[in-house]
Protein backbone atom coordinates (compact mmCIF):
# COMPACT_ATOMS: atom_id res chain seq x y z
CA UNK A 1 0.00 0.00 0.00
CA UNK A 2 3.10 2.50 1.07
CA UNK A 3 4.65 1.41 -2.40
CA UNK A 4 1.94 1.97 -4.35
CA UNK A 5 0.90 6.24 -2.99
CA UNK A 6 5.03 6.66 -3.47
CA UNK A 7 4.46 5.79 -6.62
CA UNK A 8 1.23 8.20 -7.31
CA UNK A 9 3.25 10.90 -5.65
CA UNK A 10 6.16 10.58 -7.61
CA UNK A 11 3.76 10.49 -10.65
CA UNK A 12 1.74 13.26 -10.00
CA UNK A 13 4.69 15.70 -9.43
CA UNK A 14 6.53 14.50 -12.33
CA UNK A 15 3.69 15.93 -14.23
CA UNK A 16 3.65 18.90 -12.41
CA UNK A 17 6.83 19.41 -12.49
CA UNK A 18 6.62 18.94 -16.50
CA UNK A 19 4.46 20.98 -16.60
CA UNK A 20 5.52 24.14 -14.97
CA UNK A 21 9.02 23.99 -16.62
CA UNK A 22 7.21 23.78 -19.70
CA UNK A 23 5.45 27.30 -19.08
CA UNK A 24 8.47 28.50 -17.49
CA UNK A 25 10.29 27.99 -20.83
CA UNK A 26 7.46 30.14 -23.05
CA UNK A 27 6.75 32.72 -20.58
CA UNK A 28 9.67 34.56 -20.96
CA UNK A 29 9.04 35.24 -24.90
CA UNK A 30 5.14 36.61 -23.37
CA UNK A 31 6.80 38.67 -20.82
CA UNK A 32 9.33 40.19 -23.24
CA UNK A 33 6.35 41.10 -25.69
CA UNK A 34 3.97 42.75 -23.11
CA UNK A 35 7.01 44.66 -21.91
CA UNK A 36 7.57 45.93 -25.13
CA UNK A 37 4.50 47.29 -25.98
CA UNK A 38 3.91 48.42 -22.68
CA UNK A 39 6.85 50.53 -22.47
CA UNK A 40 6.82 50.99 -26.56
CA UNK A 41 3.54 52.28 -26.54
CA UNK A 42 3.49 55.43 -25.15
CA UNK A 43 6.67 56.62 -27.00
CA UNK A 44 5.20 55.90 -30.61
CA UNK A 45 1.47 57.52 -29.65
CA UNK A 46 2.97 60.38 -28.06
CA UNK A 47 5.13 61.20 -31.23
CA UNK A 48 2.87 59.69 -33.59
CA UNK A 49 3.45 59.21 -36.97
CA UNK A 50 6.91 61.33 -37.42
CA UNK A 51 8.05 58.40 -35.54
CA UNK A 52 8.36 56.54 -38.43
CA UNK A 53 9.64 58.95 -40.59
CA UNK A 54 11.01 61.85 -38.82
CA UNK A 55 15.04 61.84 -38.17
CA UNK A 56 15.93 61.05 -34.41
CA UNK A 57 16.36 65.08 -33.78
CA UNK A 58 12.64 65.05 -35.15
CA UNK A 59 12.40 61.71 -32.85
CA UNK A 60 11.60 59.39 -35.42
CA UNK A 61 14.07 56.41 -36.59
CA UNK A 62 12.99 56.83 -40.16
CA UNK A 63 16.53 56.08 -41.41
CA UNK A 64 16.70 52.99 -39.17
CA UNK A 65 14.43 51.83 -40.84
CA UNK A 66 15.47 52.33 -44.14
CA UNK A 67 18.52 51.74 -43.30
CA UNK A 68 17.14 47.83 -42.31
CA UNK A 69 15.11 47.38 -45.40
CA UNK A 70 18.37 48.85 -47.52
CA UNK A 71 20.77 46.13 -45.55
CA UNK A 72 18.07 43.05 -45.46
CA UNK A 73 17.88 44.02 -49.41
CA UNK A 74 21.08 43.93 -50.44
CA UNK A 75 22.38 41.02 -48.11
CA UNK A 76 19.61 38.90 -49.99
CA UNK A 77 20.74 40.16 -53.33
CA UNK A 78 24.70 38.76 -52.52
CA UNK A 79 23.65 36.31 -50.60
CA UNK A 80 20.87 34.58 -52.23
CA UNK A 81 22.34 33.38 -55.43
CA UNK A 82 25.09 31.85 -53.89
CA UNK A 83 23.18 30.51 -51.40
CA UNK A 84 20.59 28.69 -53.35
CA UNK A 85 23.79 27.13 -55.81
CA UNK A 86 25.58 25.63 -52.31
CA UNK A 87 21.87 24.15 -51.29
CA UNK A 88 21.64 22.46 -54.87
CA UNK A 89 24.74 20.90 -55.18
CA UNK A 90 24.39 20.02 -51.37
CA UNK A 91 21.03 18.23 -52.39
CA UNK A 92 22.40 16.47 -55.76
CA UNK A 93 25.75 15.26 -53.96
CA UNK A 94 24.44 14.37 -50.58
CA UNK A 95 27.10 11.37 -50.27
CA UNK A 96 30.01 12.88 -52.51
CA UNK A 97 33.17 13.79 -49.96
CA UNK A 98 32.62 17.61 -50.78
CA UNK A 99 29.09 17.38 -50.86
CA UNK A 100 29.66 15.86 -47.07
CA UNK A 101 31.69 18.84 -46.68
CA UNK A 102 29.24 21.24 -47.81
CA UNK A 103 26.63 20.24 -45.23
CA UNK A 104 29.02 19.85 -42.49
CA UNK A 105 30.55 23.53 -43.56
CA UNK A 106 26.57 24.92 -43.69
CA UNK A 107 26.13 23.14 -40.20
CA UNK A 108 29.15 25.01 -38.67
CA UNK A 109 28.54 28.73 -39.84
CA UNK A 110 24.96 28.16 -38.72
CA UNK A 111 26.14 27.87 -35.22
CA UNK A 112 29.33 30.76 -35.80
CA UNK A 113 29.33 33.95 -33.35
CA UNK A 114 28.13 36.44 -35.72
CA UNK A 115 30.82 38.99 -34.27
CA UNK A 116 33.60 37.12 -35.94
CA UNK A 117 31.69 37.49 -39.33
CA UNK A 118 31.61 41.52 -38.49
CA UNK A 119 34.99 41.72 -37.50
CA UNK A 120 36.23 39.67 -40.31
CA UNK A 121 34.03 42.27 -42.71
CA UNK A 122 35.59 45.41 -40.94
CA UNK A 123 39.34 44.38 -42.15
CA UNK A 124 38.20 43.19 -45.33
CA UNK A 125 36.31 45.58 -46.44
CA UNK A 126 35.78 48.86 -44.33
CA UNK A 127 39.77 49.34 -43.48
CA UNK A 128 40.28 49.14 -47.21
CA UNK A 129 37.60 51.52 -47.93
CA UNK A 130 38.26 53.91 -45.37
CA UNK A 131 34.83 54.04 -43.62
CA UNK A 132 31.85 52.13 -42.40
CA UNK A 133 29.42 51.78 -45.74
CA UNK A 134 26.21 50.32 -46.33
CA UNK A 135 27.39 47.57 -48.32
CA UNK A 136 29.87 46.67 -45.99
CA UNK A 137 27.14 45.91 -43.73
CA UNK A 138 25.18 44.13 -45.99
CA UNK A 139 28.06 41.40 -47.12
CA UNK A 140 28.39 41.01 -43.47
CA UNK A 141 24.68 39.96 -42.87
CA UNK A 142 24.75 37.76 -46.23
CA UNK A 143 27.34 35.65 -44.68
CA UNK A 144 25.27 35.10 -42.36
CA UNK A 145 22.34 34.71 -44.17
CA UNK A 146 24.02 32.05 -47.21
CA UNK A 147 23.94 28.63 -44.58
CA UNK A 148 20.57 29.05 -43.59
CA UNK A 149 19.03 29.52 -47.37
CA UNK A 150 21.30 26.97 -48.51
CA UNK A 151 20.08 24.13 -45.54
CA UNK A 152 16.22 25.45 -46.11
CA UNK A 153 16.94 25.03 -49.98
CA UNK A 154 18.26 21.57 -49.64
CA UNK A 155 15.95 20.37 -47.55
CA UNK A 156 12.94 21.68 -49.48
CA UNK A 157 14.14 20.17 -52.28
CA UNK A 158 15.32 16.63 -50.58
CA UNK A 159 11.47 16.41 -49.85
CA UNK A 160 10.37 15.88 -53.45
CA UNK A 161 9.89 12.20 -54.37
CA UNK A 162 12.78 10.66 -56.20
CA UNK A 163 10.47 9.33 -59.30
CA UNK A 164 10.04 13.04 -60.82
CA UNK A 165 14.06 13.08 -61.33
CA UNK A 166 13.72 9.14 -62.35
CA UNK A 167 10.89 10.26 -64.63
CA UNK A 168 12.84 13.39 -66.17
CA UNK A 169 15.73 11.59 -66.63
CA UNK A 170 14.29 8.95 -68.52
CA UNK A 171 12.96 11.06 -71.13
CA UNK A 172 16.52 12.27 -71.49
CA UNK A 173 16.67 16.14 -69.51
CA UNK A 174 20.10 16.67 -68.91
CA UNK A 175 20.89 17.16 -65.05
CA UNK A 176 20.79 20.83 -64.78
CA UNK A 177 17.62 21.00 -66.39
CA UNK A 178 16.33 18.56 -64.35
CA UNK A 179 16.98 20.37 -60.83
CA UNK A 180 16.58 23.96 -61.82
CA UNK A 181 13.47 23.63 -64.14
CA UNK A 182 12.20 20.95 -62.72
CA UNK A 183 12.45 19.98 -59.24
CA UNK A 184 13.22 23.35 -58.24
CA UNK A 185 9.82 24.43 -58.93
CA UNK A 186 7.82 22.10 -57.62
CA UNK A 187 9.95 22.90 -54.14
CA UNK A 188 8.78 26.68 -55.02
CA UNK A 189 7.03 26.98 -51.83
CA UNK A 190 9.40 25.40 -49.63
CA UNK A 191 12.19 27.10 -51.14
CA UNK A 192 10.63 30.79 -50.63
CA UNK A 193 9.41 30.62 -47.42
CA UNK A 194 12.79 29.73 -46.15
CA UNK A 195 14.52 32.52 -47.86
CA UNK A 196 11.97 34.86 -46.37
CA UNK A 197 12.26 33.04 -42.93
CA UNK A 198 16.13 33.71 -43.31
CA UNK A 199 15.80 37.12 -44.28
CA UNK A 200 13.48 37.82 -41.30
CA UNK A 201 16.28 36.67 -39.32
CA UNK A 202 18.70 38.31 -40.31
CA UNK A 203 17.17 41.79 -40.42
CA UNK A 204 17.29 41.45 -36.64
CA UNK A 205 21.07 41.30 -36.15
CA UNK A 206 23.03 43.26 -34.37
CA UNK A 207 26.48 42.14 -33.92
CA UNK A 208 27.67 41.63 -37.48
CA UNK A 209 26.64 45.26 -37.99
CA UNK A 210 28.54 46.95 -35.10
CA UNK A 211 32.03 47.80 -36.85
CA UNK A 212 30.57 47.57 -40.71
CA UNK A 213 27.61 49.68 -41.18
CA UNK A 214 28.40 52.44 -38.29
CA UNK A 215 24.85 53.95 -37.97
CA UNK A 216 23.65 57.09 -39.69
CA UNK A 217 20.18 58.11 -37.76
CA UNK A 218 20.21 62.33 -38.67
CA UNK A 219 20.04 62.44 -42.02
CA UNK A 220 18.56 59.41 -45.29
CA UNK A 221 21.19 57.41 -46.52
CA UNK A 222 21.66 58.13 -49.91
CA UNK A 223 24.93 56.36 -51.04
CA UNK A 224 25.81 52.31 -50.57
CA UNK A 225 29.46 53.71 -49.81
CA UNK A 226 28.85 55.91 -46.80
CA UNK A 227 27.51 54.48 -43.47
CA UNK A 228 23.73 53.67 -42.93
CA UNK A 229 21.66 52.85 -39.78
CA UNK A 230 20.14 49.81 -38.71
CA UNK A 231 17.09 49.44 -36.05
CA UNK A 232 18.81 46.89 -33.46
CA UNK A 233 21.89 49.02 -34.27
CA UNK A 234 20.01 52.09 -33.16
CA UNK A 235 18.42 50.00 -29.73
CA UNK A 236 21.77 48.91 -29.25
CA UNK A 237 23.24 52.46 -29.30
CA UNK A 238 20.33 53.98 -27.02
CA UNK A 239 20.31 51.36 -24.24
CA UNK A 240 23.69 52.27 -23.35
CA UNK A 241 22.81 56.17 -23.05
CA UNK A 242 22.58 57.13 -19.89
CA UNK A 243 19.31 59.19 -20.44
CA UNK A 244 15.77 58.22 -19.59
CA UNK A 245 14.34 59.90 -22.96
CA UNK A 246 17.11 57.71 -25.16
CA UNK A 247 15.66 54.86 -23.33
CA UNK A 248 12.16 56.01 -24.57
CA UNK A 249 13.05 55.73 -27.70
CA UNK A 250 15.25 52.74 -27.54
CA UNK A 251 11.45 50.88 -26.55
CA UNK A 252 9.72 52.67 -29.25
CA UNK A 253 12.49 51.21 -31.34
CA UNK A 254 12.21 47.78 -30.02
CA UNK A 255 8.30 47.83 -30.50
CA UNK A 256 8.73 48.55 -34.19
CA UNK A 257 11.22 45.83 -34.86
CA UNK A 258 8.84 43.09 -32.56
CA UNK A 259 5.98 44.10 -34.72
CA UNK A 260 7.88 43.70 -38.07
CA UNK A 261 9.73 40.70 -36.88
CA UNK A 262 5.99 39.25 -35.68
CA UNK A 263 4.54 40.29 -38.74
CA UNK A 264 6.82 38.63 -41.14
CA UNK A 265 7.70 35.21 -39.03
CA UNK A 266 4.55 34.05 -37.95
CA UNK A 267 2.34 33.74 -41.19
CA UNK A 268 5.93 32.39 -42.81
CA UNK A 269 5.82 29.73 -39.68
CA UNK A 270 2.05 28.69 -40.08
CA UNK A 271 2.81 28.35 -43.46
CA UNK A 272 5.47 25.25 -43.23
CA UNK A 273 5.69 22.57 -40.39
CA UNK A 274 9.25 22.87 -39.75
CA UNK A 275 12.11 25.24 -39.11
CA UNK A 276 15.65 24.98 -39.35
CA UNK A 277 17.48 27.47 -36.48
CA UNK B 1 41.55 10.31 -73.95
CA UNK B 2 41.03 9.77 -69.72
CA UNK B 3 41.41 13.07 -68.74
CA UNK B 4 38.71 13.97 -71.50
CA UNK B 5 36.52 11.60 -70.45
CA UNK B 6 36.51 12.35 -66.94
CA UNK B 7 36.23 16.32 -67.98
CA UNK B 8 32.78 15.47 -69.85
CA UNK B 9 31.71 14.35 -66.22
CA UNK B 10 31.79 18.11 -65.51
CA UNK B 11 28.16 19.08 -66.96
CA UNK B 12 26.84 22.11 -66.68
CA UNK B 13 25.31 21.68 -63.57
CA UNK B 14 28.37 21.56 -61.87
CA UNK B 15 29.68 24.46 -63.80
CA UNK B 16 26.78 26.43 -62.20
CA UNK B 17 27.26 24.96 -58.54
CA UNK B 18 31.01 24.69 -58.09
CA UNK B 19 31.99 28.14 -58.25
CA UNK B 20 29.32 28.95 -55.34
CA UNK B 21 30.63 26.06 -53.28
CA UNK B 22 34.23 27.15 -54.04
CA UNK B 23 33.37 30.48 -52.80
CA UNK B 24 31.65 29.71 -49.74
CA UNK B 25 34.63 27.50 -48.86
CA UNK B 26 37.04 29.69 -49.63
CA UNK B 27 35.07 32.90 -47.76
CA UNK B 28 35.31 30.07 -44.08
CA UNK B 29 39.42 29.56 -44.83
CA UNK B 30 39.48 33.28 -45.80
CA UNK B 31 38.14 34.00 -42.53
CA UNK B 32 40.30 31.83 -40.31
CA UNK B 33 43.80 33.50 -42.10
CA UNK B 34 42.66 37.07 -41.18
CA UNK B 35 42.14 35.81 -37.54
CA UNK B 36 45.29 33.78 -37.81
CA UNK B 37 47.50 36.52 -39.36
CA UNK B 38 45.68 39.42 -37.17
CA UNK B 39 46.37 37.85 -33.67
CA UNK B 40 50.13 37.56 -34.79
CA UNK B 41 51.77 40.41 -33.60
CA UNK B 42 49.91 39.70 -30.29
CA UNK B 43 51.02 36.56 -29.69
CA UNK B 44 54.87 37.44 -30.97
CA UNK B 45 54.56 40.52 -28.20
CA UNK B 46 52.95 38.57 -25.71
CA UNK B 47 53.19 34.98 -26.31
CA UNK B 48 50.38 32.44 -24.54
CA UNK B 49 50.12 35.84 -21.58
CA UNK B 50 47.23 36.66 -23.85
CA UNK B 51 45.07 34.19 -23.15
CA UNK B 52 46.23 33.34 -19.67
CA UNK B 53 46.88 36.91 -17.50
CA UNK B 54 44.25 38.93 -16.55
CA UNK B 55 45.60 42.60 -17.56
CA UNK B 56 43.81 45.34 -19.34
CA UNK B 57 46.25 48.48 -19.67
CA UNK B 58 45.64 50.35 -22.52
CA UNK B 59 48.11 53.21 -22.21
CA UNK B 60 49.05 56.00 -25.07
CA UNK B 61 52.41 54.74 -24.84
CA UNK B 62 53.06 51.63 -26.53
CA UNK B 63 55.66 50.20 -24.38
CA UNK B 64 53.34 50.16 -21.47
CA UNK B 65 50.09 48.63 -23.16
CA UNK B 66 49.50 45.18 -22.04
CA UNK B 67 46.45 42.94 -22.58
CA UNK B 68 45.51 39.54 -21.37
CA UNK B 69 42.05 38.19 -22.21
CA UNK B 70 41.82 35.84 -19.33
CA UNK B 71 38.80 37.65 -17.29
CA UNK B 72 37.26 37.73 -20.67
CA UNK B 73 37.63 33.66 -21.50
CA UNK B 74 36.16 32.94 -17.67
CA UNK B 75 33.13 34.94 -17.88
CA UNK B 76 32.46 33.32 -20.91
CA UNK B 77 32.66 30.00 -19.83
CA UNK B 78 31.16 31.13 -16.38
CA UNK B 79 27.93 32.60 -17.91
CA UNK B 80 27.82 29.68 -20.95
CA UNK B 81 27.64 26.93 -18.25
CA UNK B 82 24.95 29.27 -15.75
CA UNK B 83 22.70 29.15 -19.14
CA UNK B 84 23.36 25.46 -19.39
CA UNK B 85 22.02 25.03 -16.04
CA UNK B 86 18.80 27.14 -16.61
CA UNK B 87 18.13 25.85 -20.41
CA UNK B 88 18.92 22.14 -19.75
CA UNK B 89 15.40 21.75 -17.45
CA UNK B 90 13.27 23.53 -19.16
CA UNK B 91 14.37 22.15 -22.53
CA UNK B 92 13.89 18.43 -21.23
CA UNK B 93 11.02 19.25 -19.66
CA UNK B 94 9.31 20.90 -22.61
CA UNK B 95 10.27 18.42 -25.07
CA UNK B 96 8.79 15.63 -22.86
CA UNK B 97 5.72 17.82 -22.16
CA UNK B 98 5.17 18.58 -26.26
CA UNK B 99 5.67 14.81 -27.77
CA UNK B 100 3.66 12.73 -24.91
CA UNK B 101 1.43 15.12 -22.89
CA UNK B 102 0.49 18.13 -24.49
CA UNK B 103 -3.05 18.04 -26.54
CA UNK B 104 -2.57 18.45 -30.54
CA UNK B 105 -3.55 22.28 -30.10
CA UNK B 106 -1.18 23.16 -27.20
CA UNK B 107 1.38 21.26 -29.14
CA UNK B 108 1.43 23.44 -32.23
CA UNK B 109 1.25 26.94 -29.79
CA UNK B 110 4.14 25.58 -28.08
CA UNK B 111 5.83 24.57 -31.01
CA UNK B 112 5.29 27.87 -32.99
CA UNK B 113 6.39 29.61 -29.60
CA UNK B 114 9.51 28.19 -29.26
CA UNK B 115 10.49 28.77 -33.01
CA UNK B 116 9.82 32.74 -32.76
CA UNK B 117 12.21 32.49 -29.19
CA UNK B 118 14.78 31.32 -31.44
CA UNK B 119 14.09 33.82 -34.04
CA UNK B 120 13.38 36.49 -32.25
CA UNK B 121 15.94 39.59 -32.63
CA UNK B 122 18.59 39.13 -30.05
CA UNK B 123 18.61 42.79 -29.28
CA UNK B 124 15.14 42.68 -28.22
CA UNK B 125 16.60 40.04 -25.20
CA UNK B 126 18.83 42.48 -24.78
CA UNK B 127 16.62 45.56 -24.22
CA UNK B 128 14.31 43.74 -22.13
CA UNK B 129 17.36 41.98 -20.01
CA UNK B 130 18.97 45.07 -19.21
CA UNK B 131 15.65 46.80 -18.22
CA UNK B 132 13.67 44.08 -16.50
CA UNK B 133 15.48 41.23 -16.04
CA UNK B 134 18.86 42.45 -14.43
CA UNK B 135 16.57 44.82 -11.74
CA UNK B 136 14.10 41.86 -11.33
CA UNK B 137 17.06 39.51 -10.58
CA UNK B 138 18.86 41.76 -8.05
CA UNK B 139 15.86 42.16 -6.17
CA UNK B 140 14.09 38.73 -6.22
CA UNK B 141 17.24 36.62 -6.45
CA UNK B 142 20.54 38.07 -5.46
CA UNK B 143 19.47 40.41 -2.49
CA UNK B 144 17.65 37.17 -0.82
CA UNK B 145 20.71 35.08 -1.47
CA UNK B 146 23.37 37.33 -0.26
CA UNK B 147 20.81 38.06 2.82
CA UNK B 148 20.35 34.55 3.97
CA UNK B 149 23.26 32.86 2.02
CA UNK B 150 26.26 35.35 2.70
CA UNK B 151 28.26 32.55 4.93
CA UNK B 152 28.95 30.87 1.57
CA UNK B 153 31.91 32.35 0.08
CA UNK B 154 31.09 33.10 -3.37
CA UNK B 155 28.15 35.09 -2.20
CA UNK B 156 29.62 37.07 0.61
CA UNK B 157 30.13 40.31 -1.52
CA UNK B 158 26.90 42.56 -1.69
CA UNK B 159 25.48 42.60 -5.54
CA UNK B 160 26.01 46.62 -6.83
CA UNK B 161 24.13 46.79 -9.96
CA UNK B 162 22.71 44.06 -10.82
CA UNK B 163 24.55 43.66 -14.26
CA UNK B 164 27.18 40.29 -13.61
CA UNK B 165 27.82 36.69 -14.88
CA UNK B 166 24.27 35.40 -13.13
CA UNK B 167 21.98 38.13 -15.34
CA UNK B 168 23.91 37.21 -18.36
CA UNK B 169 23.68 33.54 -18.13
CA UNK B 170 20.00 33.55 -16.80
CA UNK B 171 19.59 35.77 -19.93
CA UNK B 172 21.53 32.99 -22.53
CA UNK B 173 19.63 30.25 -21.03
CA UNK B 174 16.46 31.65 -21.90
CA UNK B 175 18.12 32.47 -25.28
CA UNK B 176 19.55 29.23 -26.32
CA UNK B 177 16.35 27.37 -25.05
CA UNK B 178 14.88 26.93 -28.31
CA UNK B 179 17.68 25.47 -29.61
CA UNK B 180 18.52 22.86 -26.98
CA UNK B 181 14.81 21.89 -27.16
CA UNK B 182 14.58 21.53 -30.49
CA UNK B 183 17.78 18.97 -30.60
CA UNK B 184 15.95 16.73 -27.81
CA UNK B 185 12.43 17.38 -29.34
CA UNK B 186 13.27 16.00 -32.37
CA UNK B 187 15.28 12.79 -31.16
CA UNK B 188 12.37 11.79 -28.22
CA UNK B 189 9.88 11.93 -30.96
CA UNK B 190 11.96 9.87 -33.12
CA UNK B 191 11.44 7.45 -30.13
CA UNK B 192 8.84 4.31 -31.80
CA UNK B 193 5.62 4.63 -30.33
CA UNK B 194 6.11 0.56 -29.59
CA UNK B 195 8.44 1.80 -26.98
CA UNK B 196 5.92 3.15 -25.31
CA UNK B 197 3.48 0.90 -25.22
CA UNK B 198 5.79 -1.55 -24.14
CA UNK B 199 6.72 0.63 -21.12
CA UNK B 200 2.96 0.74 -20.13
CA UNK B 201 2.15 -2.29 -20.73
CA UNK B 202 4.30 -3.57 -18.17
CA UNK B 203 1.73 -1.51 -15.25
CA UNK B 204 4.78 1.30 -15.34
CA UNK B 205 3.69 5.12 -14.31
CA UNK B 206 4.51 7.95 -16.94
CA UNK B 207 7.27 8.74 -14.88
CA UNK B 208 8.68 5.45 -14.79
CA UNK B 209 7.88 5.01 -18.59
CA UNK B 210 9.22 8.64 -19.38
CA UNK B 211 12.71 8.11 -17.02
CA UNK B 212 13.49 4.76 -19.68
CA UNK B 213 12.27 6.94 -22.95
CA UNK B 214 14.65 10.06 -21.46
CA UNK B 215 17.97 7.47 -21.27
CA UNK B 216 16.89 6.69 -24.84
CA UNK B 217 18.21 9.74 -25.89
CA UNK B 218 21.08 10.59 -24.18
CA UNK B 219 23.39 11.27 -26.46
CA UNK B 220 20.73 13.47 -28.34
CA UNK B 221 21.06 15.65 -25.09
CA UNK B 222 24.56 15.80 -24.93
CA UNK B 223 23.99 16.96 -28.54
CA UNK B 224 21.78 19.75 -28.02
CA UNK B 225 23.93 20.50 -24.37
CA UNK B 226 27.04 20.85 -26.40
CA UNK B 227 25.46 23.30 -29.43
CA UNK B 228 23.65 25.17 -26.81
CA UNK B 229 27.21 25.86 -25.14
CA UNK B 230 27.99 27.05 -28.83
CA UNK B 231 25.33 29.77 -29.34
CA UNK B 232 25.70 30.86 -25.60
CA UNK B 233 29.42 31.96 -26.03
CA UNK B 234 28.85 33.55 -29.36
CA UNK B 235 26.15 35.94 -28.37
CA UNK B 236 27.35 39.49 -28.32
CA UNK B 237 24.39 42.56 -28.05
CA UNK B 238 22.47 40.78 -25.59
CA UNK B 239 25.27 39.68 -23.37
CA UNK B 240 27.31 42.91 -23.40
CA UNK B 241 24.06 44.68 -22.39
CA UNK B 242 24.12 42.75 -18.92
CA UNK B 243 27.18 41.31 -17.56
CA UNK B 244 28.38 44.24 -16.53
CA UNK B 245 31.86 44.98 -19.15
CA UNK B 246 34.83 44.60 -16.26
CA UNK B 247 37.50 42.50 -16.23
CA UNK B 248 37.09 40.25 -13.35
CA UNK B 249 37.92 36.58 -12.57
CA UNK B 250 35.88 36.20 -9.72
CA UNK B 251 33.63 32.95 -8.71
CA UNK B 252 31.09 35.04 -7.07
CA UNK B 253 28.35 35.10 -9.76
CA UNK B 254 26.53 38.18 -8.75
CA UNK B 255 29.77 40.44 -9.46
CA UNK B 256 29.94 41.93 -13.16
CA UNK B 257 32.36 40.47 -16.03
CA UNK B 258 33.32 40.46 -19.20
CA UNK B 259 32.88 37.37 -22.45
CA UNK B 260 34.88 37.49 -25.12
CA UNK B 261 32.08 38.70 -27.41
CA UNK B 262 31.24 41.58 -25.49
CA UNK B 263 35.16 42.34 -25.30
CA UNK B 264 35.19 42.65 -28.89
CA UNK B 265 32.26 44.71 -29.44
CA UNK B 266 32.86 47.31 -26.14
CA UNK B 267 36.45 47.59 -27.18
CA UNK B 268 37.01 47.22 -30.89
CA UNK B 269 35.52 50.77 -31.59
CA UNK B 270 38.06 52.37 -30.25
CA UNK B 271 41.45 49.67 -30.20
CA UNK B 272 42.71 52.11 -33.10
CA UNK B 273 44.15 54.49 -31.09
CA UNK B 274 46.38 51.95 -29.08
CA UNK B 275 49.30 50.58 -30.96
CA UNK B 276 48.85 46.83 -29.47
CA UNK B 277 44.91 46.21 -28.69
CA UNK B 278 43.86 45.44 -32.06
CA UNK B 279 45.83 42.51 -31.90
CA UNK B 280 44.85 41.31 -29.18
CA UNK B 281 41.13 41.47 -29.97
CA UNK B 282 41.69 39.43 -32.83
CA UNK B 283 43.84 36.94 -30.85
CA UNK B 284 40.48 37.00 -28.68
CA UNK B 285 37.90 36.50 -32.12
CA UNK B 286 40.69 33.37 -32.93
CA UNK B 287 39.70 31.76 -29.25
CA UNK B 288 36.29 32.37 -30.09
CA UNK B 289 36.72 31.18 -33.74
CA UNK B 290 38.33 27.31 -32.95
CA UNK B 291 36.55 27.02 -29.67
CA UNK B 292 32.91 27.45 -31.77
CA UNK B 293 34.42 25.28 -34.38
CA UNK B 294 35.08 22.41 -32.26
CA UNK B 295 32.61 22.57 -29.91
CA UNK B 296 30.04 22.55 -33.18
CA UNK B 297 31.82 19.64 -34.40
CA UNK B 298 31.41 17.75 -31.40
CA UNK B 299 27.83 18.15 -30.84
CA UNK B 300 27.08 17.48 -34.61
CA UNK B 301 29.64 14.02 -33.92
CA UNK B 302 27.75 13.12 -31.47
CA UNK B 303 24.21 13.39 -32.57
CA UNK B 304 25.04 11.85 -35.95
CA UNK B 305 26.72 8.96 -34.02
CA UNK B 306 23.75 8.28 -32.21
CA UNK B 307 21.43 8.58 -34.99
CA UNK B 308 23.58 6.12 -37.00
CA UNK B 309 23.61 3.79 -34.48
CA UNK B 310 19.81 3.51 -33.33
CA UNK B 311 17.91 1.84 -35.91
CA UNK B 312 14.38 3.02 -36.08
Amino acid sequence: MYQFDMRRIKEYSFLGVICILSFLMIFPLFHIIFTVFADGIGTLVSTGPVFITGTLDEGGIGPAILGTIILAFFASLIGIPIAFAVGVYAYEYPHSVIGKATTALLEITQEFPTILVGLFVTQILVLPMGTYSAIAGAFALAIILMPYVAVYTKEAMSQIPFTFREAAFSIGVPKVKTVFLIIAPIAKRGILTGLLISVAKVAGETAPLLFTAGGLYQTYPDSLTQPVGAIPLLIYTLVQSPSPADHAMAWGASLVLLLIFLAAFIPLRLSIKEVRL
Amino acid sequence: MRTLKKFAKFDRFDFLTYPAVLFVFLLFTWMLVVYVTNSIPAFQREGWNVYFTNVWNASECPDKEYYGILAAIWGSLYTSIIALLVALPLSISYSIFVVDYAPKRLRGILEITSDIMAGLPTIIYGIWGAFFLVPFLKEWVMMPVYDYLSFIPIFSQKPVSGFSFFSAGVLLGIMITPFVSAVVREAYATIPHTYREAAYSLGLTRYEATKILVGYVKPAMISGTILGFGRAIGETVAVSLVVGNAFNVSADPFSPGYTISSLIATQYGNSFIYTHMTSVLYAAGLFLFLVGLVITLLGMYVLRRWKKNVSI
